[in-house]
């Protein structure tokens, strides 16, 4: 795996200027952000994981933690992310044209496991924005495609018009991932599949002994994938579940995204669901 | 036309079937006719007199409702031994109150629910196992319909928080 490294690790509450070199239009209130650092050092020193996230400052506005949706193996270029236009700080990114500043933190958090779960079938179970953490994941599978065996992605969205990546998913397909897409509603021009991400297990088997489960999503969408992988005997350790609560400091200081003894943004996001257990779907929690 | 013994092979295929005896497999088989159907034609309308469970094999259906000003909606898709029309055999209204229309080419079997209405009445065991299986059914239907009537998709802070 690429290692990480943080802009600066010394000071990591304050923020590298980035450049805006594209955005990309996703869907209606999506649109992914491709940065370039305008330092070049600081550029050819950074390196990210698959599923951690930068905090991204607008002056005026504040920081918002936003999940890297690029390739990692690509960190050294341009660094994307894919956001959602439903704060103060992202609507104001919205705002934003190719050639503005954007502050850039990170990167944070634990990764996605994509060592730990070699020789493994890995299920990628993903709704809405939550794709856009996982795409990571996608790009080191599709540079390293001989190390994995069967990878399904399972990806739901409210609408046909929600659904993010359209035009990757054929490439994916190329590259032997299985690529299953189910949306909530959808007029009669809709052939695809009508449901939600957890039916997909009704329908396909797995062999548990050599499954492994990323899911990122709503949290009530997780619930229910967990259920669905639990009822089929995948063990908790190959569960993996990234979350998201309310990070700001993005090192585990500030205490605003504490879930029960963890940090998100510092312990996370990426969790076995082994460690969440005792206080995953409980109410307090 | 299909031969008894094509259908029999179809019913085989049918995880919950392999679990019924000898005999109500028969039974079972007696009231299942096969229907090859294609992309773009209606198994039944909304409205239509109930008539048929039907288990798919192959292919895809998708349910929707009218809905005034909007025109159909569609909020499932049935798939390889999804059942759709479970209505039919514990009827309430009397009549679909969705529409089934393949969305692929496909094949589906086609239990006669009249007559199954009548096998689980009059062999309780039977009835059991079929109400059992419809129960099933119904509860991860259920599931689905409640993840769409949340709206998981809809983000917290969409009247304005602060990221």
């Amino acid at each position: 795996m690429t290692p990480t490294a943080t802009t600066h690790p010394e000071r990591l509450l304050e923020p590298d200027w980035a450049e805006i070199t594209a955005i990309t239009p996703e869907t209606e209130d999506i649109s992914t952000f491709w940065l370039r650092f305008e330092a070049p050092a600081i550029q050819e020193h950074y390196r990210f994981q698959p599923g951690q996230f930068n905090m991204l400052y607008l002056p005026g506005y504040g920081e918002a933690a936003i999940s890297i949706s690029s390739d990692p193996d690509e960190s050294r270029r341009l660094v994307g992310h894919t956001i959602r236009f439903v704060g103060n700080v992202t609507r104001a990114i919205n705002r934003l044209k190719v050639g503005d500043l954007l502050g850039l933190r990170g990167p944070f958090s634990a990764p996605w496991p994509m060592d730990a779960i070699e020789g493994k079938d890995v299920i990628l179970a993903s709704g809405g924005i939550g794709l856009a953490p996982l795409r990571p994941a996608i790009y080191h599978i599709l540079r390293h495609r001989e190390r994995y065996g069967k990878v399904i992605l399972v990806y739901g969205a409210r609408t046909p018009r929600d659904l993010l990546y359209l035009n990757e998913y054929e490439e994916w397909r190329k590259a032997d991932i299985d690529v299953q897409i189910t949306v909530d509603h959808a007029d009669e021009t809709w052939s695809g599949r009508v449901g939600v991400v957890p039916m997909w297990f009704y329908h396909f088997r797995i062999d548990p002994r050599k499954t492994a489960l990323l899911t990122c999503g709503p949290e009530i969408m997780i619930r229910f994938v967990v259920f669905e992988a639990l009822a089929r005997r995948i063990p908790t350790d190959y569960i993996y579940v990234s979350l998201e609560r309310n990070m700001k400091c993005g090192q585990g200081a500030c205490g605003h995204c504490q879930l029960g003894p963890y940090f998100i943004c510092k312990d996370g996001l990426v969790f076995p669901f082994s460690a969440l257990e005792p206080y995953f779907n409980v109410e307090e929690y | 036309m299909t031969t008894q013994s094509e259908i029999l092979a179809e019913l085989e295929k049918i995880p919950w079937f392999r679990e019924l005896k000898a005999e109500h497999f028969q039974r079972m088989a007696a009231i299942a006719t096969l229907r090859r159907v294609k992309a773009g034609e209606t198994l039944f309308h909304e409205g239509d007199k109930e008539d048929y469970l039907y288990i798919v094999m192959e292919g895809r259906v998708a349910l929707d409702m009218f809905m005034p000003h909007r025109g159909k909606v569609r909020f499932y898709t049935a798939e390889e031994m999804d059942v759709i029309g479970w209505s039919s055999v514990t009827p309430v209204v009397h009549q679909r109150t969705a529409g089934a229309i393949a969305v692929m080419d496909g094949l589906v079997v086609a239990l006669d629910a009249e007559k199954l209405r009548q096998i689980c009445d009059e062999d309780h065991d039977l009835g059991y196992l079929v109400m059992r299986r419809l129960a099933n059914i119904i509860a991860g239907r259920l599931m689905v319909t409640r993840l769409q009537l949340v709206d998981m998709f809809a983000h917290p802070d969409k009247e304005g928080g602060n990221d």
